[in-house]
């Protein structure tokens, strides 16, 4: 008598799906921003064998994508790992960008302004590329290609997500501006930093706000550049500079700085601009005579030369026309990635400083593991919003991510200061690094996959 | 003083064991035909025992236990989540002996739909997790139970969070006996997943559900061990110090160990295929495969 009682107390509590299922408006996913992470998600959903026959509606903000042709090169570019490029073979989009364009970068060098310490990542003989620079616009074109052919992909452009409700037992459910309404067995938020997804999920937040601005545009190099495959990066006072090359007389800029800063270089005349860039990159900035003497003797314990070793980046000609932008920069990590039919990837998950390229390939690391997971879970019987398969994924993610994030962060904090301890810490770090391979191939392995 | 008492209960385990490969072959056939005698205590469901068997109180006393469970039973973080996170072990263990039998179709190895076609009988099915689960890789699966409350939990949970498994799952609220009576030689695979330590008649249970089993077809069993080690974690420390699991589920006597259970099974023409071992990490929640089958095992086992 009591269990029956029990029972139907809780019966009433449920919140019933078959109305949801009757309408049209169910899916078994929703996947929440049509950005790099999301549309890649729905891209290896589609993909995967186990999963190809779950429905999937992936809602954007914008109106649909305005496509990608090869003339002048975007602002936005990503350094995508071999992990992402070969997840992207995986989906079939590798094949897309390959036959448009893309910049394999061999060799990454690394150095300090306040002191010459300095550090050169690069697979034996060059054998392997460190990393591949592509337009953001072009991933996104041929991921949105490839889905075209997706027969369980809905796409809804225009879609501004005003509510979502993830309190329901058995569906979770979206509105949009204008009054529609869907819901869906799992939820997923690939809706960036400021995610609404995560917002309802009422997770806790790590933020961090570097007070800093990245600026980005599209460089031409002075003539000789050779083959111009290696990605520069110099840590100035106020934040890192970094040359990622396009292809053999163009790179792309990124550049971290203080907003004041950021906001002058943008509105600078361009000859200005580029003269302000190149001193960027060959300033001598006051040394710490004691960090020099340091390492002096490092590199006489190590038998290296730090000195006269040194490559200068290639000499910066022009600054495209209309290609400077500026964005801000800051650390966020959300403390839990999952809760029972909700998962967020990418940024909406994690954020960090963009000093080491990895913001977007720890995204489409999310991605193509939650669809191992999910296609696992689902091969084994369980539901798509079942917590324990979800939680298999935040797990493999957390012990993943957050390493990298922290040392990323670690570096940023290390590099903005000019305290001279501090100065001599990295400086040896980063020496010590270079000239002890096992640890050097570490960190390639870490970042560069 | 752990080891003298390990080697103590091997000991004992050992004596079991021989005893039971001592004893000839028809010993069981004839506790079978005992136990025929009390046979409609079995059937008991909703009605009163006719006969006061000690077997059908005990029974009896294991189906309320577990139907006062029913409200809770599809509560993840709930009494029973150990239940819910076997899933993860079991249904692959299921899945992967069915389509290494080579029973499934092989056009749907590999998608979710690998069980398409077969007809599986799950005994004890309780709320439903496990059918649910075995549904979703879409099986027909028949559901057996005795708990009448467990029953209307699992239809009502199939009705309200997966009505696409209404043409999948049937549940039925009766007893193996008369189950297997009506639906002889029916299915390719029966399942008897953490219920046969509830089970006074092992034998009797066992015929039974091989009745209903095609010749070729599979048998697979996951039970605790009857070990000591299983006393100290599986009963003392999770039942009554960590509460693991609701107090009173299990009881000792009728916990039976893996090597009277494949001597169970090979007296009653079945071959045992696979023998494996899993353990619970109650920490995180999770099971283990392991080669040590002390903790728990799982068997499949074709019949003849």
């Amino acid at each position: 008598m009591f269990s029956v009682l029990r029972f139907s107390t809780i019966k009433n509590l449920r919140n019933v799906r078959t109305f949801a299922s009757s309408t049209s408006n169910h899916f078994d996913i929703i996947i929440a921003g049509g950005g790099l992470v999301g549309t890649s998600l729905a891209c290896a959903l589609s993909k995967n064998k186990i999963l190809s026959e779950r429905n999937v509606l992936l809602l954007e903000g914008a109106p649909p994508f305005k496509g990608f042709e090869c003339g002048e090169y975007g602002n936005r570019v990503s350094a995508l790992n071999n992990n992402t490029v070969d997840f992207f073979k995986n989906i079939g989009v590798w094949e897309k960008i390959s036959a448009a364009r893309f910049k394999p970068v061999k060799q990454m060098q690394v150095w300090d302004a306040s002191s010459n310490a300095s550090i050169t990542f690069n697979h034996d003989n060059f054998s392997e590329n460190v990393a591949y620079i592509i337009e953001n616009d072009l991933v996104l074109d041929s991921v949105y290609k490839e889905l075209e052919s997706a027969k369980n992909v809905q796409i809804k452009n225009l879609a501004k997500i005003e509510d979502v409700d993830l309190e329901g037992l058995a569906t979770k459910s979206v509105k949009l501006k204008g009054g529609e309404e869907f819901t869906c067995d799992l939820l997923i938020g690939a809706d960036g930093v400021n995610s609404l997804v995560r917002k309802q999920m009422k997770v806790d937040t790590y933020t961090h706000n570097y007070n800093e601005m990245g600026l980005v545009a599209t460089l031409e190099l002075d003539g000789n550049a050779c083959d111009n495959s290696v990605a520069w990066q110099r840590f100035l006072p106020t934040g890192p500079v970094a040359l990622l090359p396009l292809n053999e007389n163009k790179s792309s800029l990124v550049w971290s700085t203080t907003p004041e800063m950021a906001k002058k270089l943008q509105s600078l005349p361009a000859d200005e601009f580029v003269d302000e860039l190149n001193k960027a990159f060959v300033k001598e900035y006051p040394k710490n005579e004691f960090v020099s003497n340091a390492l002096r003797v490092l590199d006489t314990i190590m038998n290296s030369d730090s000195q006269s070793s040194r490559q200068y980046p290639p000499k910066v000609r022009s600054v495209v026309e209309r290609s400077r932008a500026c964005f801000p920069l800051g650390f966020m990590h959300s403390s839990s990635y999952v809760r029972s039919g909700v998962a967020l990837v990418g940024d909406a998950a994690h954020r960090i400083h963009p000093l080491a390229g990895q913001g977007v390939n720890l995204g489409f690391g999310d991605v193509k593991c939650l669809v191992e997971v999910l296609a696992d879970g689902v091969y084994g019987g369980a539901t798509l919003s079942d917590k324990l398969v979800l939680l298999k994924y935040e797990k493999d993610r957390l012990v993943h991510n957050v390493p990298l994030m922290l040392g990323i962060h670690g570096i940023q904090s290390l590099y903005s200061s000019s305290f001279s301890p501090l100065v001599l810490l990295r400086s040896l770090g980063l020496q010590i690094t270079q000239n002890a391979p096992p640890l050097k191939n570490l960190f390639m392995k870490k970042a560069m996959g | 003083m752990i080891a003298k008492f390990r080697g103590f209960c091997v000991y004992v385990i050992h004596n079991n064991y021989h005893t039971l490969l001592k004893r000839p072959v028809k010993h069981f056939n004839e506790e079978s035909q005992r136990l025929l005698a009390i046979k409609s205590s079995f059937n008991a469901g909703d009605q009163p025992l006719a006969s006061d068997s000690k077997a059908a109180q005990n029974l009896n006393k294991e189906v309320i236990h577990h139907n006062h469970l029913a409200s809770e039973w599809w509560d993840q973080n709930g009494p029973l989540k150990g239940l819910h996170s076997l899933n993860q072990i079991r249904i692959p263990f299921i899945r992967d002996g069915l389509v290494s039998r080579n029973y499934t179709n092989k056009k749907f190895i590999g998608t979710s739909k690998v069980l398409e076609g077969l007809d599986i009988l799950e005994v004890g099915c309780g709320g439903g997790i496990l059918t649910e689960g075995l549904g979703r890789l879409s099986a027909n699966v028949t559901a057996i139970d005795l708990g009448e409350s467990l029953i209307q939990e699992a239809v009502s949970h199939i009705n309200d969070f997966s009505p696409e498994l209404k043409s999948k799952v049937n549940y039925k609220l009766e007893s193996i006996e008369s189950h297997s009576k009506k639906n002889l030689g029916k299915y390719d695979a029966v399942i008897i997943s953490e219920v046969i330590e509830h089970i006074d008649d092992k034998p009797e249970f066992i015929t039974n559900c091989l009745d209903a089993l095609k010749p070729g077809g599979s048998i697979f069993i996951t039970t605790l061990n009857k070990t000591a080690i299983l006393w100290v974690c599986g009963i003392i420390l999770a039942e009554n110090v960590f509460k693991l699991v609701p107090e009173g589920t299990h009881h000792w006597n009728k916990i039976i160990s893996h090597r009277d259970m494949q001597v169970l099974l090979d007296s009653l023409g079945c071959q045992v295929v696979v023998l494996n071992g899993y353990v619970y990490e109650f920490w995180k929640n999770s099971w283990l495969w392991t080669k040590n089958t002390d903790f728990c095992y799982a068997i499949h086992a074709i019949k003849r």
